[in-house]
């Protein structure tokens, strides 16, 4: 008997079933559901750099929802349900004329088979109509920006969250030259 | 014993201990419900219902008990509310009870009138709920050992272990089978 081939036979068996046994842990990982703050990625756009005194400008904030989740819209179809809302902290000078919430898709689950839920999946993007007003400090500015939402996947709701999302941007004095940015989210045609 | 046999006896034994290892370090399996190796005594908890009266769950000892965390805000809570409702009609005279326990923040506020005025359709009947509900808290969800997602349940013995989780909306054939094994 060949005792040192055997021993190496026998060691990459072992060490192909203990990665088999790695990947079986993994995918109970996978089944369990992530924690709240996970279910979600934010990413915040300014539509100027750098936005003059006077000007009326957009902030967008992006919202990467892991696959096979789902939050509600910001008008579910049920009152009971948690809405997704969006809630900016403003600075002084700096003014929000509206917030723009993307109307959901209705969609049926497992759990709730016959009546749809109105939600978003995959990404949606949710925008701050704003002006720096005359009296906004120049230079470096944030605006402190709440997102809450409650998440589900096809079995299991996670609980409602609050999660800080920080809008940066540079206040310059009335009439300076400024840049339009990122046209993939703030031109007309683009709504995700 | 042929060569190839010999070869692959230690690697078949690994995967066997590799196995149970796994297995009884998940709690939570596919399908949404995990069996604990050892069954875990219920948590010394106190609820307070809806009322305000002090429930203890260690009263509820001689009874099989579904401890049931779930939101009114929950989705598939919901959907499993009339399989809760039926359950309770066909066992409580046979020892077991479902308790709820509300989640939301608000407590009382948002749960008594949704216990008191939501209809489920239960066979062709709309039924309010008819079974225990108390308020529940972070800290009552950590006694279980914290709580990732809802509906998330513990079906507990007559003698006060925890027989089976269950995490996420539970399938009505599963429960009944577990609740039927424990009466």
């Amino acid at each position: 008997m060949n005792i040192p081939r055997r021993f190496g036979q026998v060691s990459a068996l072992c060490a192909l079933l203990l990665m088999s046994g790695g990947a079986i842990a993994l995918s109970q990982e996978a089944a369990a559901p992530k924690s709240a703050a996970e279910v979600v990625k934010t990413h915040a756009y300014v539509s100027l750099d750098p936005v003059p005194r006077g000007k009326e400008f957009q902030a967008a904030i992006v919202v990467d929802i892991a696959n096979g989740y789902h939050m509600n819209s910001h008008k579910p179809l049920d009152s009971y349900l948690i809405p997704t809302t969006l809630t900016p902290q403003l600075p002084g000078g700096i003014t929000l004329a509206d917030t723009e919430y993307p109307t959901g898709h209705n969609e049926k689950f497992p759990f709730s088979p016959d009546k749809p839920l109105n939600v978003y999946t995959k990404s949606v993007t949710f925008r701050l109509k704003l002006s720096a007003e005359a009296s906004a400090s120049l230079g470096a500015t944030t605006i402190p920006v709440v997102l809450r939402y409650q998440a589900c996947n096809n079995s299991a709701c996670l609980p409602p969250v609050k999660v800080p999302v920080s809008v940066q941007l540079q206040v310059v004095a009335a009439g300076a030259t400024s840049k339009a940015m990122h046209p993939e989210i703030f031109s007309a045609s683009s709504s995700r | 014993m042929n060569r190839v046999a010999r070869t692959l006896l230690p690697a078949v034994v690994l995967l066997v201990v590799a196995t149970g290892f796994l297995g009884c370090k998940g709690v939570v399996s596919k399908g949404g419900s995990g069996q604990p190796a050892t069954l875990a005594n219920e948590p010394d908890v106190k609820f307070t219902d809806l009322q305000g009266n002090n429930v203890a769950l260690a009263s509820m000892k001689g009874k099989v008990v579904l401890v049931n965390f779930w939101a009114t805000w929950c989705e598939p809570c919901r959907g499993e509310i009339p399989i809760l409702i039926g359950m309770q009609n066909q066992y409580a005279s046979k020892g077991f009870t479902t308790l709820g326990v509300a989640m939301d923040e608000e407590g009382k506020k948002v749960v008594d009138p949704f216990v008191q005025t939501e209809q489920f359709n239960v066979s062709g009947h709309p039924t309010t709920m008819n079974y225990p509900i108390v308020l529940g808290s972070d800290d009552i969800a950590t006694q279980f050992g914290g709580l990732l997602g809802m509906p998330t349940s513990y079906l507990i013995s007559r003698d006060g272990k925890i027989a089976k989780k269950y995490v996420g909306a539970l399938v009505e054939s599963q429960v009944v089978k577990d609740v039927e094994s424990q009466l």
